[in-house]
């Protein structure tokens, strides 16, 4: 079955390759033209994907396993900062010529420290946050430690140590950096951090809120996207209860919905996107489209958020965790689980093709996409 | 926790915590010292006890659950002790035959 998958992959990859192209305000273009790539898959490769052309264009080796794979880019998008060896090590690595620039064992003597997705980095690019989970080893017992911010210089290099610490909220799973440089943390709440000094408030309440005519939220906080809309996003999904019968399980009514925060404006935002028909794990605004949000598992769902109602569905060859858009919002990239991305038209959300990424499982991995100046 | 009456030593201090106020010390674990303290059921069923909303197919979420610790019953904990778990096995679609059983190595 895997063969016969990767033969159709590859046939759809060819097929895209001679396939139409997406017409512009300045013209026609192929889907993705400029829009560059950087995911990782197994055994230990970075990839450099050029969307436009639908082919690798560079892949770099990690020194270990891409493990989870969840990485953040510098702003100027020159070097790709990566969670891996099973959540213990950070790796930096110049994308233009594979170096790698910078480094960090997190564990150090009996402190044993993992890192699930909390990693982001300074505005001005010097600083790299990443969110700790340490937990020392003694003979007889372990003792969880305090979780926190780990701040790295950049400039470093290998063999990096924290240069400060912040104290942190438990359960944070990622981090994104926000314009005026404030952290922001999304585990069971959304709290925003100002990094110079560690104060902390609540961005945006999810567990701690009560709601009013809804059960309380489930949200998967694992993957870090949402840089092409320019938002911290993620989604949830709540039981709706009937009037006059709440709490009342066997009748409420499941919905998905999102909770972000505008990176630009720090301004946080809530709603419920629709009816809860199928799981998905991941969910974003198209760009420049507010009043669209898609998202995907198994399905590839677009919800018309003005009106809380779930636009369209399609069905996917298999389930795909991450979705992320081209920098101009007309074309949609679906990634992990496996080594291919599958690319969309996001007007009519017909597939375009596949890129098949040379190695195994992409996993966990979170792609980035950006411009290519 | 009414309801739940303790089984084991692990689950008896579960419940104390959550009486002294401190289930979110236990729940926490989840990420810091392994897989063994998740309690994720896995593959199993989906949120609406079907397997409908689960991944298709299931070999594409096994590496995306194994790194993370999310299946710990399932699964060797491969974040700490059986990091090789899936190492010449790059595709679970492809390789799966090759992911074998486990077993504590003597010390």
């Amino acid at each position: 079955m895997a063969r016969a998958l990767s033969r159709a992959l590859a046939l759809a990859a060819l097929g895209a390759l001679a396939a139409g192209c997406v017409a512009t305000g300045g013209g026609t273009r192929a889907p993705g033209a400029g829009d560059m790539m950087v995911v990782a898959n197994r055994p230990n490769n970075l990839h450099l994907v050029d969307l436009g052309a639908q082919r690798v264009e560079r892949s770099c080796a990690l020194p270990g396993p891409p493990t989870p794979g969840v990485l953040t880019l510098s702003p100027d998008n020159s070097v790709a900062y990566i969670i891996g060896g099973g959540m213990g090590e950070i790796w930096g690595v110049r994308l233009a010529d594979c170096a790698l620039v910078f480094s960090a064992t997190q564990t150090q003597g009996n402190e044993r420290v993992r890192t699930l997705g909390g990693i982001t980095v300074s505005t001005d690019g010097k600083q790299l946050f990443i969110y700790q989970a340490p937990v020392k080893l003694f003979v007889d017992h372990y003792e969880v430690q305090d979780t926190r911010i780990a701040v790295y210089d950049t400039s470093a290099g290998t063999h990096a140590l924290p240069a400060r610490t912040l104290p942190a909220p438990r359960q944070v799973t990622i981090m994104k950096t926000g314009a005026d440089g404030t952290l922001y943390l999304g585990g069971p709440d959304i709290v925003a951090m100002n990094p110079e000094t560690g104060a902390t408030r609540v961005a945006l309440e999810s567990r701690d809120r009560k709601s009013t005519g809804f059960g309380p939220r489930d949200v998967l906080t694992v993957w870090n996207i949402g840089e092409s809309s320019g938002e911290f996003v993620r989604m949830y999904s709540a039981l709706r209860w009937k009037p006059g019968a709440e709490g009342d399980l066997a009748q409420g009514e499941p919905v998905w919905g999102y909770e972000k925060v505008d990176l630009a404006s720090g301004k946080a935002s809530e709603a419920v996107l629709g009816p809860l028909e199928v799981t998905l794990f991941t969910g974003m605004t198209r760009p420049g489209r507010p009043d669209q949000f898609y998202a995907t598992l198994t399905q590839l769902q677009r919800f018309d958020v003005p009106n809380a109602r779930l636009d369209r569905s399609v069905d996917l060859e298999h389930s795909y965790y991450a979705i992320d858009f081209g920098t101009d919002g007309s074309t949609l990239y679906l990634t992990g689980t496996f080594n291919d991305i599958a690319i969309y038209d996001a007007d009519s959300m017909t597939k375009l093709g596949n890129i098949v990424l040379p190695g195994g499982d992409m996993a966990t991995g979170v792609p980035k996409i950006f411009r290519r100046r | 926790m009414k309801h739940l009456k303790p089984l084991n030593g692990k689950a008896a201090q579960t419940e104390a915590a959550a009486r002294a106020g401190k289930l979110e010390e236990v729940v926490a674990m989840q990420t810091v010292a392994g897989c063994t303290a998740t309690t994720d059921p896995g593959w199993e069923v989906d949120a609406f006890g079907g397997v409908g909303g689960l991944c298709q197919p299931m070999e594409a979420d096994l590496y995306g659950c194994a790194d993370p610790c999310w299946w710990p019953a399932q699964v060797p904990d491969v974040a700490n002790s059986y990091p090789d778990w899936t190492k010449g096995a790059d595709s679970a679609g492809r390789d799966w035959r090759k992911l074998g059983p486990t077993f504590p190595e003597e010390k």
